[in-house]
């Protein structure tokens, strides 16, 4: 049973694949740290010795950032939009799109399950 | 889509220099500016602008974490006071 970054336990598929069952690793992150460790990315990840997992997870410590610390990161950088005052914290304080985005209509995903409002007419007749 | 590397942030030659004079003297008064689209360079950390907004101008004092961002970014330009009242027919206070 394979054990990278934590908890994540992949198995049986390859190992490229198995990787970016980890949050922060996705289909580059996973290439890369198996070019650097010179695994080859088709081998399934249950064939792997205890020596090429660690080889694995140092690499992953030093050069991916990975669950916890990877969330942390993304909330910190939040926190700190909201706390300078920028209009991109003041989107993220209000949950509206950030990124300039349409709000008259969509945007449902930041706004959540819509709220109907008595009288408003459609947007489109 | 971001702005080439190569470029170099931007910023607004004029206010920067004035930003420099001032600093020069180590004076800090707030200084007035159309430029919202300047970025803060960390030479403007401790420094008030007063950012135009379309209308007015907002003050603005430039901190650590600011550096790297646009002077508009802290001038809102759009004011929501909350959506109508179909009863009342007046805005509803923020």
């Amino acid at each position: 049973m394979a054990r990278i970054a934590g908890i994540d336990i992949p198995e049986k598929k390859k190992i490229i694949f198995a990787l970016q069952y980890v949050h922060g690793i996705g289909p580059k992150a996973a290439a890369d740290i198996l070019r650097r460790t010179g695994i080859d990315p088709d081998r399934r990840s249950n064939s792997l010795d205890d020596q090429e997992l660690s080889a694995i997870a140092s690499d992953i410590n030093e050069h991916v950032l990975v669950e916890g610390a990877l969330r942390r990161k993304v909330s910190q950088d939040i926190a700190r939009l909201k706390d300078v005052r920028s209009y991109r914290g003041e989107r993220h304080r209000k949950g509206l799109p950030v990124r300039g985005q349409r709000t008259r209509t969509n945007a449902r995903t930041r706004k959540g399950k819509k709220k109907t409002v008595a009288g408003k007419k459609p947007v489109k007749a | 889509m971001s702005r080439s590397t190569k470029k170099g942030p931007f910023v607004d030659e004029r206010l920067y220099r004035k930003v420099e004079a001032q600093s020069e003297l180590s004076r800090k008064t707030p200084i007035k500016t159309w430029s919202r689209a300047c970025t803060i360079v960390p030479e403007f950390i401790g420094h008030t602008f007063q950012v135009h907004n379309g209308r007015t101008f907002l003050d603005v004092f430039c901190t650590e974490d600011m550096v790297g961002h646009k002077l508009g970014e802290f001038a809102a330009t759009r004011v929501f006071r909350g959506h109508t009242n179909k009863k009342e027919g007046i805005a509803a206070p923020a």
